[in-house]
């Protein structure tokens, strides 16, 4: 479907409110903390600013100074969420997060802090894909969630974890979109655990089409699914590679392919390490990767839909696969996985209009 | 050979216990003593990037003594005088510094990241300005969440008030009331590099008008004057719960770091030696002072445990 880069989707984003309010209820030493930050909660979480309104610190523009700060705070055993709003200003505070905040968590006792970006595509600086960077980082954990129910569990689970975290809201993750998809309703989070699933990913059934955040649900409008990451670091690979390998006993490591659809670049992205690590666990397995150009979001509108892998990139790189396990026809068995409980919210989208279906 | 009693003896004493002359004196000789000893190791190869304080030492030590136990440090990355100021013990120190399994880090810390809770030394980094966030970011949760009369007192030298950090720091400190002594060990050096390459003024205290951060400048080579100003200083900050500068004038009589050069003459460096605070120091004590003995228990002391540390492992490396 078409995405609008400046809709303010507001579900993954009231699932971390809601577990950071949670959080905050239990724990007076968690703060919130960044540019304008008062503001924002007035507009975005209400609730949040009429609670706790003194645990909100707004400063200012100085982004690296304000991560630098929140490090102050864990000193004296405070618990900062630093929301830095747009992706790209993890730039302008990148070495209070790699230098600062990461080095301390190895060198030192490590204590929590929650850096929380987000991602949009409105030009070149509204949220550039740079999730992987942060990943490569020794001392940092790396999180983005698909959905309202993993949203909420990981920045429950965030803000418990000895070190630091840095969480992406993926705006372009379409409100109408999550409603197809069986997620739970905003009111049962309040009462289900806040601890989040062990492991990254137990919820698929077979790892053939990796994915995470926007291009979940790529897939998902289009009936593919595909294993969801959440966390980028720790890169838990174990449940896809286990998949891979009975698969590979079953059949023949010579028919086994895996195809990796990411938001960001391809170019030194999440996926070119999953590439490396199955290439050598398993050597055999056809590899492919689909993903953004190495380019800076575009200005112009009618570019942004490039930014993103389309479905028709899916299907091709499906066929290439399939074509060099000289197995043509077979990716039903191999490589095509449906979406069964899913299938009755895809007969239309919140448009009215039926979506385009993967061909069988 | 000296005796263990006396070994343990040349551990500094408590923070509360040493606001006399003598006691600053015997701080400021194991800062110089333990130093000259490192210079070795890093010619010898057995350890790497470490910063001396040679010259500076009645800062650090001047400075820690006007404060109360409770009080809390952040510092850049010249730590070795900061943490005996504050009476860290000696051995782990030694071993942190040479990256052993039983530094007061385990050893994953170094000279530049060192920290102790114990002593309330909170954190160290080697990048100049980062410190000063940070440390503003702390003594906001102490005034603020904890409610507490600590104060932090943040050490930076003149180059790091032309960085970012010194200026956004200075600003939150400023918007924020927060309780900081911010101290400016003013060398006259940047690496190595001098004031008409990194400072457009004269003074960095004239910097803090902008912010309506209340400053002074003093000597900081004389030990006893540098704690006169800082207990006013930190009192000043206790009861205002604001910042407040004392810029202190000294002299690096050593290089940058092992390796660099110095691009000051012979000539100068002698000039400049003049002011050396333990000379200074060993000149207002008197000539009845027993500095020999002192050199000798606290330099058995460091051989033992250098010789100890020497004899420890590093600690294992793991995937972060």
């Amino acid at each position: 479907m078409k995405r609008d880069p400046f809709h303010r989707n507001r579900k993954i984003r009231d699932a971390m409110y809601r577990a950071t309010i949670e959080a905050m209820r239990e724990r007076p030493e968690i703060y919130l903390m960044g540019e304008g930050s008062h503001m924002k909660v007035h507009f975005d979480c209400p609730e949040l600013e009429k609670e706790f309104s003194e645990r909100v610190i707004t400063l200012p523009i100085t982004e690296d100074a304000n991560t630098n700060f929140a490090v102050g705070l864990t000193l004296a055993g405070l618990v900062p969420i630093v929301d830095v709003i747009s992706s790209d200003f993890l730039y302008r505070t990148f070495d209070a997060i790699a230098n600062t905040a990461a080095k301390q968590a190895t060198v030192a006792e490590p204590r929590t802090i929650v850096i929380k970006a987000e991602f949009l595509t409105g030009g070149p600086t509204t949220g550039q894909r740079i999730e992987s960077l942060f990943a490569a980082i020794p001392g940092l954990r790396v999180g983005v969630p698909s959905n309202p129910d993993d949203a909420y569990a990981m920045m429950a689970d965030a803000l418990k974890h000895p070190g630091v975290t840095v969480l992406f809201e993926d705006r372009m993750i379409s409100d109408s979109e999550l409603d197809q998809f069986l997620y739970k309703p905003l009111q049962k989070w309040a009462t289900q655990s806040a601890t989040p699933p062990k492991g990254a990913v137990s919820r698929i059934p077979d790892g053939i089409i990796v994915s995470y955040g926007l291009t979940q649900h790529i897939l998902r409008w289009h009936g593919w699914a595909s294993l969801d990451l959440m966390w980028l670091y720790p890169l838990d690979l174990a449940v896809m590679l286990n998949n891979l390998k009975k698969r590979v006993l079953y059949c023949n490591a010579k028919e086994q392919s895996l195809l990796i659809v990411e938001p960001a670049q391809t170019f030194l992205g999440i996926g070119a390490e999953i590439a490396a690590q199955v290439a050598e666990a398993l050597p055999g397995v056809r590899i492919k990767r689909i993903g953004a150009p190495r380019c800076v979001i575009p200005a112009s509108r009618e570019l942004h839909d490039q930014m993103l892998p389309t479905i028709e990139q899916v299907k091709a790189a499906l066929k290439e696969l399939e074509a060099a396990g000289g197995r043509e026809g077979t990716t039903g068995r191999v490589c095509q996985t449906r979406i069964r409980q899913g299938n009755g919210a895809l007969e239309a989208n919140s448009r009215g209009k039926k979506p385009a279906r993967a061909e069988k | 050979m000296t005796s263990l009693a006396a070994i343990a003896e040349a551990e500094v004493s408590p923070v509360a216990q040493y606001a006399n002359h003598a006691e600053l004196y015997r701080r400021m000789l194991t800062v110089r003593m333990l130093e000259e000893r490192l210079l070795e190791l890093c010619k010898d190869g057995l350890v790497g990037d470490l910063h001396f304080n040679r010259g500076q030492e009645a800062i650090a030590v001047g400075v820690c003594a006007a404060l109360q136990p409770t009080d809390h440090i952040v510092t850049h990355h010249r730590t070795i005088a900061h943490q005996i100021a504050r009476a860290a013990p000696l051995e782990p120190l030694i071993a942190e510094l040479l990256g052993k399994k039983t530094g007061c880090n385990g050893g994953r810390a170094g000279e530049m990241h060192i920290s102790n809770r114990e002593i309330r030394h909170d954190f160290a980094f080697q990048l100049v300005g980062t410190c000063i966030p940070v440390a503003v970011g702390l003594a906001w949760a102490l005034k603020y969440h904890h409610k507490t009369d600590e104060i932090v007192t943040v050490f930076f030298g003149d180059a790091t008030s032309s960085n970012g950090q010194f200026h956004e720091g200075s600003t939150i400190a400023a918007l924020k009331k927060v309780p900081l002594l911010m101290i400016c060990e003013n060398n006259h050096l940047a690496g190595n590099i001098t004031p008409e390459y990194y400072l457009p003024t004269k003074t960095v205290r004239e910097r803090m008008a902008a912010y309506g951060i209340e400053s002074m400048g003093i000597d900081g080579n004389n030990v006893l004057h540098v704690m006169s100003w800082a207990e006013m200083a930190a009192d000043r900050v206790r009861r205002t719960g604001r910042p407040y500068l004392l810029e202190m004038d000294t002299e690096r009589l050593c290089l940058h770091k092992i390796g660099q050069g110095d691009v000051r003459s012979k000539e100068h460096l002698t000039e400049l030696a003049e002011r050396d605070p333990l000379k200074l120091s060993e000149e207002q004590l008197g000539p009845s002072f027993p500095k020999q003995k002192l050199v000798d228990t606290i330099g058995a002391a460091l051989d033992l445990y250098i010789g100890r540390v020497l004899a420890e492992g590093p600690p294992e490396m793991n995937n972060a």
